[in-house]
């Protein structure tokens, strides 16, 4: 809103600078945006007006504001020469007929007719209205857009030799009515907006914009001036749908002063006797069938004290509500306010509040703090454990990453959990095709940062993200996704470097869930995006918690990585890991107090047997009171001279120890013969 | 060759300690060390054989100062010698000034640092850090918080939608989740649902908005939204608060400055500033001359919003603000950019100390 000081001194004797009015009323709710110095005290100020204060998108709201800033009257519309109204009557008049057939959409709806000259436009109304950002055009348009300005009040002038009938219909569309509106546009209508028609077709969209079959024009001799009020939702729902926004529609969505239709034509005629192009011709026709009864609100004395924490002194209070234009009554415990119909956002005690403590001044507050009356809830458990696994991966050596929620559906379609492509969650109103799908894993994310920074000529990149994935069948989801690719180690020159692997990985995905105590597997599976025997998955008790492997080469390149990088990748679901059983109990095990045993087992078995397999045979082998198994570790694995095609040498590190005796030779023989057996038996191990 | 004398045996010395000092090793100085003191063909050796056929009254002061010699060579040598051992390089030595096997640390993001330091202020002022769902369904977005069905923000143009709605963690069938959440008050909603006042939490959190990506915008960005809930809390409880998160977040003298404005959720509602902690509020360039940095939105809760989670408005109040977290990272770090927080370039996330 941008207000022009020399017609706001028009209701109010404001004589401040503009800086100090634009510095003191920002304190106040109404950001500036520029203030623009006119000669040697007159200046416009661009305010920001917030969506709960239609009433200061005029000339006079802010004269209330000023009014109540400086403690100085404000004179009414009407009340000074400058200001003047013509107190027309209002009843029939026999050059139009205004019926108005949906009361809900249009509380009130206002009608004058005016006999006009085509003169033109005074120059003292012509700069104002520049000042103001409006662009002259007509007589008696610039009229209508005066009021508009002033009093914040909409209005719209019709040809009426242009209404078919002299008739004004106020009713809504009819399904595909088609109406061509000021700016050139033919729209179609449906049945949920309202159009002022005349005895025939649509002449305006209500409260939107004006027809231009019935624009006034040069040789107009007689015009409807129209001062109306519509339902804010409904103008809105119009506005939106017809994608036009207006000055008339933007005030009426946010709700218009109800009592402002007849006055604004008042003002209106007065201007147009002013200008000398015209005059009243009959009475102001007024249909408002339903007068509404400006409500009372009861502001209690304490209640501002508690709100606020501050005691605002009763006289200011007083002051203050009604230099706004509250109607104040003093009761036994504070004071009984009348709202004026313009304040449509105040509705309930607490908006008092608000008024009272927004001009007394929240630099008046004191800081306070909030007494403890209990004790702090427990946290969400999900940050302690999002940031133990955070620990863990920077530890690792990874980056953290915050990626896009939504990405693209070609990236998101190759992670879906299925392969139909149906698993995604579109977007439904996306900005751009690069966000229309939520993702449904961290990886085309985390993917699309590894090739941001291998462009950038970074050969190695470890990165990790915590974050939500989305998928029709299980909603949204936790996880952490890890991307590496490159070195494994930091370079050093003891040794050559070596390039990350799927143990690396692993290794990874073990120390997290050694953090989370989760015991969790790793088994073989495929999966489109990664490469065919290079594919795990993480699982605990039969149910998948996450995949990992590397990135097949076409996804990396697609992402925009070079084609012969090795991307190896991780993903685990956090949430559905967290709610595993916990791997150890609070009840520590007393430490061993008799010696373990330490055999060394070298086999060869054929190469394709899993590791796994290996160790359950030995695992199920063990299972003897003889001698307890503690531990089993492979710690060489050989392939090559010595050892026949197709198999390896295995060596398998076996720790014996029994909780309650010192073993002996022959206990631990008996059972390393045990699982050697068991070994040759159901994998045709040799030994060496 | 000339009987020694008391001079003959300082010149011995001398000529030794000149020899010691020629000696470009330990190895070398032993040799010289042999010269004068061996078995063989050394000088006190060779003293020694003239006593055979040194006259009688000779015998005695030859051996006396072959003798003497000897002593002070000896002594000498000693501690040249543990000198020199000291100075050598033992066996396995290293160069301790190459590089050490470092393990590799990774970087945390600015974001996490942002809000894990926020959260440890909050939590000194106990409150309790609280999650919840990025996909949120419109009442506990827009209507529980006073946004009722026609209000402007709910317009396409703010909200991102899902194409079809998806089921909430509560596998309820009711509970369908329709559009991204635009704030993390939509927590705050479901926090009050499931607990009774006093309540003081912080839910920081992903918000998305129908947002074009520029130097200032995304359209994702983090939030920290607060909520305190109890009997007769105050705004000027909510200013004290945010006076005790600004001292402990970025200067112990800075200053809480509230500007009247608009939320649907709030009433009063204020804007926050804080007043510039890089010039104590005098005017600089990143406070762009007006001493006070725009830090957030805040207010007092709302009736409506109790009475929509069935609180009793008359009996409690409270207060609420939110915190950009990127805006709080730009602040801090100084980044022109905004976009940079998404595009996990290593360069820029490796400033950040692990």
């Amino acid at each position: 809103m941008k207000l022009l000081l020399s017609w706001v001194r028009d209701f109010v004797d404001v004589t401040a600078p503009a800086g100090e009015i634009a510095g003191k009323l920002a304190l106040r709710g109404f950001e500036v945006a520029s203030i623009e110095t006119l000669g040697d005290d007159d200046a416009v100020i661009d305010f920001e007006v917030t969506a709960n204060r239609p009433d200061c998108l005029s000339v006079l709201g802010f004269a209330r504001e000023l009014g109540t800033l400086y403690d100085l009257p404000v004179r009414s519309l009407g009340a000074s020469d400058r200001t003047r109204t013509l107190d027309t009557t209002v009843g029939s008049n026999d050059s139009i007929r205004v019926t108005v057939e949906d009361t809900e959409l249009c509380p009130r709806y206002a009608a004058a007719v005016a006999d006009i000259t085509n003169v033109p436009t005074p120059p003292w109304m012509v700069e104002r209205l520049h000042a103001a950002g409006v662009r002259p055009i007509s007589i008696s348009v610039d009229i209508t857009n005066y009021v508009l300005m002033e009093l914040g009040q909409p209005m719209h002038a019709f040809d009426i030799n242009c209404l078919d009938g002299g008739e004004i219909r106020v009713r809504r569309a009819r399904h595909g009515e088609t109406i061509d509106t000021l700016d050139a546009v033919t729209r179609t209508l449906d049945s949920d907006m309202l159009v002022i028609a005349d005895a025939k077709t649509p002449q305006a969209v209500a409260g939107v914009m004006g027809g231009a079959r019935s624009e006034v024009s040069s040789s107009t001799k007689r015009i409807v001036f129209e001062s109306a009020t519509f339902k804010p939702a409904s103008v809105r729902r119009t506005s939106k749908k017809l994608n036009l926004k207006t000055e008339a529609s933007s005030r009426f969505e946010r709700g218009a002063d109800v009592n402002a239709p007849v006055l604004g034509l008042q003002r209106a005629l007065a201007l147009l006797q002013q200008a000398g192009a015209g005059h009243a011709h009959g009475k102001i026709v007024d249909c408002y069938p339903h007068p509404r009864t400006p409500q009372t609100l009861l502001l209690r004395r304490s209640r501002l004290a508690r709100l606020l924490g501050l005691t605002v002194p009763d006289l200011d209070v007083v002051r203050i509500l009604e230099g706004l234009g509250f109607g104040v009554a003093v009761t036994s415990d504070g004071w009984m306010a009348t709202v004026p119909t313009f304040r449509v956002d105040v509705s309930r005690e607490v908006d008092l509040i608000e008024e009272v403590g927004r001009h007394y001044g929240f630099d008046r507050l004191e800081a306070a703090f909030p007494p403890m009356a209990t004790a702090t809830a427990p946290p969400d458990p999900r940050t302690a454990r999002d940031q133990r696994v955070r620990h863990v991966l920077l530890a690792s050596g990874l980056s953290e990453a915050v990626t896009f929620g939504f990405i693209e559906e070609a990236a998101a379609a190759p992670f879906a959990a299925s392969s139909e492509g149906a698993s995604l969650v579109a977007v439904a109103n996306p900005l751009s095709a690069k966000f229309d799908t939520l993702r449904p894993s961290l990886l085309p994310g985390l993917l699309g940062a590894v090739a941001h920074n291998r462009r950038h000529g970074r050969r190695e990149v470890a990165l990790f993200e915590i974050g939500a994935r989305f998928t029709p069948e299980a909603g949204e989801t936790r996880g952490v996704a890890i991307a590496w690719t490159g070195a494994a180690n930091s370079e050093h020159w003891s040794a050559p470097p070596r390039e990350v692997d799927f143990f690396d990985l692993k290794g990874v995905v073990g120390a997290l869930a050694d953090a989370l105590d989760r015991t969790v597997h790793i088994e073989a599976t495929e999966r489109a995006f990664l490469v065919r025997g290079r594919s795990a998955r993480i699982v605990a008790h039969g149910v998948e918690h996450g995949v990992l492997g590397q990135i097949v080469p076409p996804l990396a390149e697609r992402a925009g990585a070079p084609a012969h990088d090795a991307v190896y990748v991780a993903e685990l679901n956090l949430d559905s890991i967290a709610a595993l059983v916990p791997e150890r109990r609070d009840a520590i095990d007393a430490l061993p107090r008799y010696p373990s045993v330490v055999r060394d087992l070298s086999i060869i078995v054929p190469d394709a047997l899993p590791a796994e397999i290996i160790r359950d045979t030995i695992q199920s082998a063990a299972d003897t009171p003889v001698a307890p198994l503690a531990a089993i570790a492979f710690f060489d694995r050989y392939k090559g001279k010595g050892v026949p095609d197709g198999s390896i040498s295995l060596s398998v590190r076996l720790t014996f120890q029994a909780a309650d005796r010192t073993l002996t030779d022959a206990d631990v023989q008996t059972a390393f013969e045990r699982i050697l057996l068991a070994l040759v038996r159901e994998h045709g191990a040799v030994q060496r | 060759m000339s009987l020694p004398d008391e001079s003959t045996v300082r010149a011995a010395l001398a000529q030794f300690e000149a020899d010691l000092a020629a000696a470009p090793s330990l190895r070398d100085a032993q040799s010289v060390r042999d010269k004068y003191l061996g078995r063989k063909n050394s000088v006190v050796a060779g003293w020694m054989q003239l006593i055979g056929s040194a006259p009688a009254d000779q015998k005695k002061l030859i051996g006396r100062y072959a003798n003497e010699l000897k002593q002070h060579i000896e002594a000498r040598w000693d501690t040249y010698q543990s000198a020199a051992e000291a100075n050598l390089r033992p066996a396995g030595a290293v160069d301790v000034t190459l590089p050490g096997r470092q393990p590799r640390l990774g970087h945390p993001h600015p974001l996490t640092l942002v809000r894990t330091r926020m959260e440890a202020v909050f939590t000194r002022m106990g409150f309790s850090i609280v999650e919840g769902p990025e996909i949120e369904d419109e009442w506990h977005c827009f209507d529980a918080l006073n946004m009722p069905a026609e209000h402007p923000a709910r317009d396409m143009q703010d909200t991102l939608y899902l194409a079809s709605p998806v089921c909430g963690e509560s596998g309820r069938p009711d509970d369908r989740r329709t559009m991204l959440r635009t704030h993390t008050s939509s927590i705050q909603i479901r926090y009050m649902q499931t607990h009774q006042p006093p309540i003081r939490i912080v839910a920081p959190g992903r918000v998305y908005r129908r947002d074009d990506l520029d130097l200032t915008h995304t359209p994702m960005f983090t939030q920290m939204e607060g909520l305190v809930v109890g009997e007769g809390i105050s705004l000027a409880d909510l200013k004290g608060t945010l006076l005790a998160f600004a001292r402990d977040m970025f200067s112990e003298r800075a200053r809480v400055r509230f500007r009247p404005s608009f939320f649907p959720y709030t009433e009063p509602s204020a804007e926050v500033d804080l007043s510039c902690w890089q010039c104590d509020g005098q005017g600089c360039a990143m406070c762009k001359q007006t001493g006070w940095i725009e830090i957030g939105g805040s207010g007092m809760v709302h009736p409506s919003v109790f009475e929509a989670v069935g609180y009793d408005p008359e009996r409690y109040t409270g207060f609420a603000f939110g915190i950009g977290i990127e805006r709080v990272a730009i602040l801090r770090h100084q980044v022109q950019d905004i976009r940079l927080f998404f595009e996990n370039d290593l360069r820029f996330l490796e400033q950040f100390p692990y």
